[in-house]
């Protein structure tokens, strides 16, 4: 039956690096899971902490975060301010035993298509194997 | 004389001798209210009000960084004000000072070695026995009828000010302890001479954080336990009305448009049927979790463990220990005490280009 789930990823891509990264994913016609909803923010740095948690809570089974490599920031440094944001969401969920592995930071330029796609594929595999997000049918969640 | 009455007696002469020499001209101290019920801060001008103020309260009802907060919200004071306050309460005005809701100039802190506090609730249900209860808790420094949260406080003698007053073994007087030039300074110019650590206050110090950091591991090897996963979170928080209190009475949320006083999450109706289809049904009030893990993630980094919003859950939910877990293992991620250094900055605004690699996707 896990073969057949597909999760719901809620990717927020930015839209310098890994929003372009993944339209050219998809120009150049590269195959990946149909597990991914995008949400174009204009820097990774751009998600506050509360979207992770209400995305996860709302019953997201995953939840990406890609931005620019570190350095290559189109605002100069705001994945850095990202990766500390994301890095404290992940203590929280690693506190409160509610399964880090959801979450994933990762870096995708606007040139690597085919690492945006085997990131889908790989995080999709991972999620596959965690299973269903169980707040999606959490009544008092 | 009781305990109390002395610090608060030698305390009083202490402000006065200052203020006397210029040091300040106003002072913010707790008094207690007329019914004598409970405390209240107030900002004293005229020095015949001085004689009623109580620098160590039993309750602290209003966090005085809160109060601080509203009096220089709209710029810094004219004129020095002195602020005496409870250690956790200077921290989260340090905290206050570098997300530029208290304008620390003109404002000299002064801290004071700080016993605990008593639950507020059980405090004004019987204010006679609250004091009796007090008057044992400054004698035998701390026992079981402070709050949780204070029992597992290792901040209590923090010299988080620019002037501290140490009561810890001072044989029934203060000492009055520099802690930055600013105090130094001060002390100078009111001719008051300047007190230090002793080792007998030193050993003693020492003592009662290792008992408070016993106390601490404990409660996080119970908290651990009952708060994680999604049944766990659900139970904790299980009887929250949503009224919010807990965000109120924090020092730290500070934003005047709260997203969860905003209309972000009042939702038309249907979104409410979609999800209660989508989930098979819905709670109300929706979104407890919500709120309470986005408040985590917003004021978890400054978190002083002040414990005012557990004084003012009114459903008794643990809320102070549960957010000073969350904090503290957020705030070890960065090795950052918050209050702790005016100059340190808060750990989301700044970066280094080589770190936290681990979280990272390692692709």
């Amino acid at each position: 039956m896990n073969e057949e789930f597909t999760p719901k990823i809620v990717g927020f891509l930015c839209n310098w690096c890994s929003y372009a990264g993944a339209d050219l994913a998809g120009v150049s016609r590269l195959q990946m899971p149909p597990s991914l909803r995008t949400i174009r923010v204009m820097c990774s740095s751009r998600v506050d902490p509360l979207f992770i948690i209400k995305a996860l809570l709302y019953g997201a089974d995953g939840v990406l975060i890609a931005g620019c490599h570190p350095g290559d920031c189109h605002y100069m440094k705001g994945n850095y301010y990202a990766r500390r944001r994301f890095a404290m969401v992940k203590s929280l969920l690693e506190a409160t035993g509610f399964e880090p592995e959801r979450v994933q930071l990762s870096w995708v330029s606007a040139s690597e298509g085919i690492r945006f796609k085997e990131t889908i594929e790989e995080f999709t595999n991972k999620l596959r194997k965690l299973g269903r997000n169980k707040a999606a049918k959490k009544v008092f969640v | 004389m009781s305990n109390y009455d002395i610090i608060r007696k030698k305390t009083i002469e202490f402000l006065k001798k200052a203020r006397d020499a210029g040091c300040f001209k106003h002072i913010l101290i707790p008094m207690e209210i007329p019914s004598k019920e409970s405390f209240s801060y107030v900002l004293i001008k005229d020095e015949s009000f001085l004689i009623d103020a109580s620098p160590l309260p039993p309750v602290n009802p209003v966090q005085g960084a809160k109060v601080l907060s509203s009096l220089t919200r709209r710029g810094e004071l004219t004129g020095k004000t002195a602020a005496v306050m409870r250690p956790c309460e200077i921290r989260a005005v340090i905290e206050l000072g570098k997300l530029g809701q208290v304008k620390l100039e003109n404002i000299v802190l002064i801290s004071i070695d700080c016993p605990g506090l008593l639950p507020f609730s059980s405090y004004t249900a019987d204010p006679e026995k609250g004091k009796a209860r007090f008057e044992k808790v400054i004698g035998e420094w701390g026992n079981d009828s402070i709050r949780p949260v204070c029992m597992t406080c290792t901040h209590f003698a923090d010299k988080a000010g620019d002037i501290h007053i140490g009561i810890i073994e001072n044989n029934n007087d203060i000492s009055v302890i520099p802690v930055n030039d600013r105090g130094k300074a001060l002390l100078e110019q009111c001719v008051i001479p300047a007190g230090k650590d002793t080792g007998a206050r030193e050993t003693k110090i020492k003592k009662e954080t290792d008992k408070r950091q016993e106390n601490l591991n404990k409660s996080d090897d119970e908290l651990k336990n009952s708060l994680q996963g999604l049944n766990n979170l659900d139970k904790m928080f299980a009887d929250c009305i949503g009224c919010y209190n807990c965000m109120r009475a924090c020092p730290i949320c500070y934003c005047r448009l709260c997203y969860f006083n905003s209309e972000n999450i009042r939702h038309e109706a249907d979104e409410y049927i979609r999800r209660a289809e989508a989930k098979g049904s819905l709670r109300f009030p929706a979104d407890t979790l919500l709120f309470h893990s986005g408040r985590m993630t917003h004021m978890s980094l400054s978190c002083v463990g002040c414990g005012a919003c557990e004084d003012a859950c009114p459903v008794s939910i643990p809320v102070a220990r549960i957010f000073q877990f969350i904090a503290r293992q957020n705030q070890a991620l960065f090795a950052y005490t918050p209050g702790s250094d005016r100059e340190e900055n808060i750990p989301l605004v700044v970066y280094k280009e080589s770190e936290l690699e681990d979280f990272e996707d390692s692709h």
